[in-house]
């Protein structure tokens, strides 16, 4: 947003300009420090964290089944199968962090580029675009992601896939309205004068403007992500066993909800950290990246 | 204005062919189909599910499916389920009234503590109260809202048994207290999220009015300092909020989906997941179109009402 | 039973004559009092109410229409069949005024022709009278070619249906179909005046509003809730003994179970109450829980046609790696029981002398060794460049199986074996996936016999896979020359004794050559609140409901 108010030339200088006050004022934002703090400690975990713990994640022990937590060196006790919850926490992390990731970088590239088509052409192009956009924004994003699930293979990558596929909208709408609301400025029509090709203006000139608000999207996109992970695979339809993913150490638990709450509180808590790390980021990052927020 | 109206419509329409194709080319690609729940009846044969899908018409191409069902839309038919055989529009009416239901009293309880927390946070800026609705807020849009209700029913029902498990009612007691017994936990685990929605944009849209001009000035002509926020602030921040609400309409489906799941709560989102699981293609299409035009309409009513109470806004 | 062995000797087709024996015998049984369907006249004491909780909704309500089993907890409410199983397996008339036999003359000894007695005195709900018209309305009705029908099974052969009078109905088979009489005992009459005028039947309003002649009437549905049904005053037997009855959908097993032991659920119906609660159950004040077998036998099915399962030792192999106890004694709580069949053990045809399953991971890895399959460098066991992985598929959401499969998975590693869950939503996992059998393996549960008959022509001949062009549902793509012949054989011999001889050796190639590895006969534990009288598990229905017009509720 900053550098759409002041349009600057010399692109090679801008990112220098605003990247140490972007800097100082994300650490300013206490709570978007924890949120790193945090998703730095969970991501940490979730690497070294199974190789710390005596048990194998996939290991069925059915003489343990239902240990509650503490219960010797089960932290958090073991499920149905006997299979400790901190080792199936920790590796479920790795996928359900990584399938944000990836679902955030794939949503975040189709969004941009759609974004950025339909607002340097406008036109018919960007109509057709937007039209295109707003169909998708009027599917519950939940009933298009069950429709899509229920005829894939569900694995890790086509689970990706499938959440990129029904997040991708508001990045293009976003990116859209910046790219249109600059497209007639001075530097564009200059660019364009000078003949340089239109996939040079668009993502060269146009895009690195829009650059900010993506960032804050794209950070709540993983959170996004992470929480369309957790409902599907609740539901059944995401993430299949004995592979854990948070979503799915959650389903079925409700069914031992009276005689194993924990099964359902560990990986709960942890979709709610990590969800809110992410989110405590985007908040922080959107103030950062907002110029106006050093005038309060 | 007209013209701009019908410019919308005509544009809504293009999107509603867009949904539809979009929703049954998703649903009809996918393997497996209506009849499958019949496969493992004893003495189930083949030949016999064969016969049955020639008759239900399910052996046709696709277009052709999708061209007949979209001519019987036109005509006000919504199809009839696969499941049961009734027209597709009863059944969506049946369940409506649990859904509507659920939103609306989880959307009144969200509008109300939300723009409170909203206007409070704005004009006590930077106050603890401030800080912890921002935070809670913020651990709220976190929280996955069928594991909060997984937690709420331990708690609740399961430990302290002071509410019930799920349903809507008791049969045999459906007297308003017995509604509002079931009501109390899935209203109030689908409001959290809404709540602090409501108050992020409330806190934001009260913060743009209190700095404004005629603001300083109704407080210069000494007015209250009640009476300007009341009057002057939460009025002008509400306006806003109109759009939002016209956004969140479409919610009503997806947001209760997860909720009416964990409840067992009898509405739209469980028909959803119950069509969708037997291929009740009918009934599933219908849930989309229904849904993609209260997208639509919530859309067009925010937009309309704005420019009705804004005088600076000229649609055209 | 002897007297009718002779006029069938030369007939071809399979022929269950000791089913039309067993008809006989339930005429006899009519009479005798405290019996659980009872059809004497007598005064209507139907009082009170009573929920009985199903976790999946019952949608059709036209009997004769595709639907499933929890629909059929509402057809045996509403509707009467000429005469129907009961738990022993004998036939009972209902509409009949007598089960047909050829002792008694309603079947010629050829088996050919049909004379059906009705009662005179049963009403419709609506009170219009009921006929043999109704009778040859539904018969028609199931071969109707416009009409969605059901099950063209049997009424096929049916020719030349005449209605003799109002209360004697006859017709012809076009060929001997012993199978027929059961298949009867589960069509429900359906009213000619109701339903026939409907323009189109199958969307008839007729059949969201259902008239029968059954021991309750429909009263109203809340689609996606309950269906409430109210008592038929002048039903011809002797319940109904309750006032109000009301089908309650509970989507969910855990609030079911909930559900009953607050007290909002008075019998659990399908799907009853999970293993896991059995212990608790059992203990709760105020209700009965009992542990009763089913008809569905659990399997772990392997698709013959995949190179990996063609070697007989490999599914041997995989047999002797299940841990069969311990997944039925931790996951199924020690519920079902294991078998080695396919037939259920409360059958007349259960062969209880096959070879009794071992869990021996060392025979495993023998067989395996043996015929040389072994391991890769990826720890995966291969023979002829075939890799020893496949996939497994199951209904998504299906927790236990889920657990079942994972703990396979586990054991199933250790033999250098790589399988790979696949699980997939209900109406992918059971439409073409299974059908066309393009599965590797899947754990299913199946009722291989339909009602009492043990013929399995459908699962077990090699012309009736359909990934072959077959007709039926030969999903294993099971193909052996010995049980083509002995299902041929079996179906063409009448007396159960000498029928037993033929099905027992089915029984033993089934063991033998392991198309798919039995696992165990179901157990479902069921309960109703004390007071609850005459429910009474029958075998040979699939619904619980079969005879709630005698149930009592004090």
């Amino acid at each position: 947003m900053s550098a759409a108010t002041l349009p600057s030339s010399a692109a090679s200088a801008r990112p220098r300009w605003w990247q140490n006050r972007t800097i100082r004022r994300f650490a300013r934002h206490k709570l978007a420090v924890i949120g790193l703090v945090m998703i730095v400690i969970m991501i940490f975990a979730c690497v070294v964290g199974p190789h710390l713990l005596p048990y194998d994640e996939l290991y069925i022990d059915l003489r343990a089944r239902f240990a509650p937590p503490l219960t010797g060196s089960h932290i958090f006790g073991t499920d149905p199968l006997g299979r400790d919850i901190a080792a199936r926490l920790f590796n479920a992390g790795r996928i359900s962090l990584l399938v944000g990731f990836f679902a955030m970088v794939l949503s975040t590239l189709i969004g941009t580029v759609i974004g950025v088509v339909a607002g340097y052409y406008g036109g018919r192009v960007g109509a057709v675009l937007m039209r295109f956009v707003d169909a998708f924004l009027s599917f519950p994003s939940i009933f298009l992601l069950l429709a899509l699930a229920a005829f894939v293979k569900p694995s890790p990558f086509m689970i990706t896939v499938i959440i990129a596929v029904t997040s991708w909208m508001e990045i293009a709408r976003l990116v859209e309205a910046e790219v249109r609301s600059l497209r007639e400025r001075d530097f564009v029509l200059a660019a364009r004068m000078l003949g340089l090709p239109n996939g040079w203006i668009m993502f060269r000139e146009l895009l690195p403007n829009a650059v900010g608000p993506i960032i804050v999207a794209a950070t709540l996109t993983v959170a996004r992500a992470i929480l369309l992970e957790a409902y599907i695979s609740f539901l059944g339809y995401g993430i299949q066993p004995p592979l854990p993913s948070w979503g799915n150490m959650l389903n079925g638990a409700q069914q031992y909800l009276d005689k194993a709450p924990w099964l359902a509180i560990v990986p709960g808590v942890a979709i709610t950290l990590a969800v809110t790390s992410f989110n405590f980021i985007g908040d922080g990052l959107r103030d950062a990246l907002d110029a106006r927020s050093d005038l309060n | 204005m007209l013209s701009y109206l019908l410019n919308r419509l005509w544009q809504s329409l293009i999107l509603l062919v867009l949904v539809s194709t979009i929703g049954f080319a998703v649903l009809n690609l996918a393997p497996g189909g209506p009849l499958s729940q019949f496969a493992l009846t004893p003495g189930m044969t083949r030949e016999a599910l064969d016969r049955i899908a020639e008759q239900m018409g399910l052996n046709r191409p696709l277009p052709i499916q999708y061209l007949d069902w979209a001519w019987r839309l036109l005509q006000g038919d919504w199809g009839t389920s696969y499941r049961d055989q009734r027209p597709v529009l009863e059944i969506i009416s049946g369940h409506l009234f649990a859904t509507l239901l659920l939103m609306g009293s989880s959307t009144l309880i969200s509008i109300l503590v939300g723009t409170w927390i909203g206007i409070k946070g704005a004009t006590k800026r930077y106050s603890l109260f401030d800080y912890t609705a921002t935070i809670g807020a913020m651990v709220a849009l976190s929280i996955p809202t069928f594991w909060f209700g997984l937690v709420a029913i331990y708690v609740f029902a399961l430990k302290l048994k002071w509410l019930p498990a799920g349903s809507m009612y008791t049969i045999g007691d459906q007297s308003f207290s017995d509604y509002a017994i079931h009501l109390i936990m899935p209203s109030l685990v689908l409001a959290l999220v809404n709540i602090a929605v409501w108050s992020r944009y409330m806190r934001t849209a009260t913060l743009d009015v209190i700095n404004q001009d005629f603001v300083r000035t109704a407080r210069a002509k000494g007015l209250a300092p009640r009476r300007v926020l009341m009057k002057h602030v939460v009025g002008n921040a509400l306006l806003p909020m109109i759009t939002l609400a016209g956004l969140q309409l479409p919610t009503i489906l997806g947001g209760a989906l997860v909720t009416e799941t964990v409840f067992t709560w009898p509405g739209m989102g469980r028909l959803f997941l119950d069509s969708l699981g037997y291929h009740d293609y009918p009934v599933v299409m219908g849930l989309l179109m229904f849904s993609a035009i209260l997208v639509l309409a919530g859309s067009l009513i925010a937009d309309l009402l704005v420019a009705l109470v804004d005088p600076r806004i000229r649609l055209g | 039973m002897s007297d009718t062995k002779k006029p069938f000797m030369n007939t071809t087709r399979r022929q269950a004559l000791g089913l039309l024996a067993l008809g006989a015998s339930g005429v006899v049984m009519t009479g005798l009092p405290g019996f659980s369907r009872a059809f004497a006249q007598g005064t209507k004491d139907a009082k009170g109410q009573l929920t009985v909780g199903f976790s999946q909704e019952p949608t059709v309500f036209n009997p004769h229409m595709p639907h499933i089993e929890v629909d059929e907890g509402i057809h045996f409410s509403i509707f009467d069949p000429l005469f129907y199983v009961d738990e022993k397996g004998a036939f009972v008339a209902a509409l009949a005024a007598e089960v047909p036999t050829v002792e008694n003359g309603g079947i010629s000894a050829d088996g050919l022709s049909w004379k059906v007695k009705l009662r005179n005195d049963v009403k419709w709900h609506d009170g219009t009278p009921f006929t043999a018209e109704d009778v040859k309305f539904t018969l028609e009705l199931l071969v109707d070619p416009n009409f969605r029908s059901w099950r063209k099974t049997g009424h096929e052969f049916v020719r030349e249906l005449t209605v003799v009078s109002p209360t004697e109905i006859t017709w012809k088979m076009e060929k001997p179909f012993a199978p027929y009489p059961s298949i009867l005992a589960s069509t429900f009459i359906t009213p000619k005046h109701a339903l026939g005028s409907a323009a189109d039947r199958n969307t008839a309003p007729y059949n969201n509003a259902p008239i029968g002649t059954g021991p309750f009437k429909w009263k109203e549905r809340v689609a996606g809730d309950y269906i409430l049904l109210e008592a038929n005053k002048d039903y011809f037997g002797a319940g109904p003994h309750i006032e109000t009855l009301i089908y309650k959908y509970v989507p969910d097993l855990n609030v079911l179970y909930t559900q009953f032991k607050t007290g909002d659920i008075d019998v659990v119906g399908l799907q009853w109450i999970t293993p896991d609660h059995y212990d608790e159950a059992k203990a709760l004040e105020g209700k009965v829980v009992t542990v009763v077998p089913g008809s569905t036998v659990e399997s772990f099915t392997l698709n013959m046609e995949r190179p990996q399962f063609k070697d007989p030792k490999v599914r041997k192999a995989l047999y002797h790696a299940i841990d069969k106890q311990s997944i039925i004694d931790a996951l199924y709580y020690g519920l079902p029981t294991p078998t080695e069949s396919y037939v259920p053990q409360q059958s007349f045809y259960y062969n209880p002398d096959l070879p009794k399953h071992e869990y021996s991971m060392e025979k495993a890895k023998a067989l395996l060794d043996d015929a040389g399959w072994m391991p890769g460098a990826d720890g995966i066991r291969a023979k002829d460049g075939v890799k020893l992985a496949f996939t497994c598929s199951t209904t998504a959401g299906n927790h236990i199986r889920e657990q079942v499969q994972q703990y396979m998975q586990q054991s199933f590693k250790d033999l250098g074996i790589e399988m790979t869950i696949s699980n997939l939503p209900p109406a992918v996992m059971w439409g073409d996936y299974w059908m066309l059998s393009k599965f590797d393996s899947v754990i299913v549960g199946l009722d291989f016999l339909t009602g009492p008959d043990p013929d399995t022509s459908d699962f077990f001949r090699s012309t009736s896979s359909a990934a072959k062009g077959g007709a039926g549902q030969n999903t294993w793509q099971f193909a052996n020359k010995e049980v083509d012949d002995l299902l041929a054989k079996g179906g063409s011999l009448f007396v159960p004794e000498e029928r037993k001889a033929a099905y027992f050796k089915i029984q033993e190639i089934m063991r033998a050559e392991l198309p798919f590895l039995p696992l165990f006969q179901y157990a479902t534990v069921r309960g109703h609140k004390q007071g609850v009288e005459n429910v009474v598990f029958n075998i040979n229905t699939r619904i619980d409901t079969w005879n709630v017009g005698s149930w009592t509720v004090s």
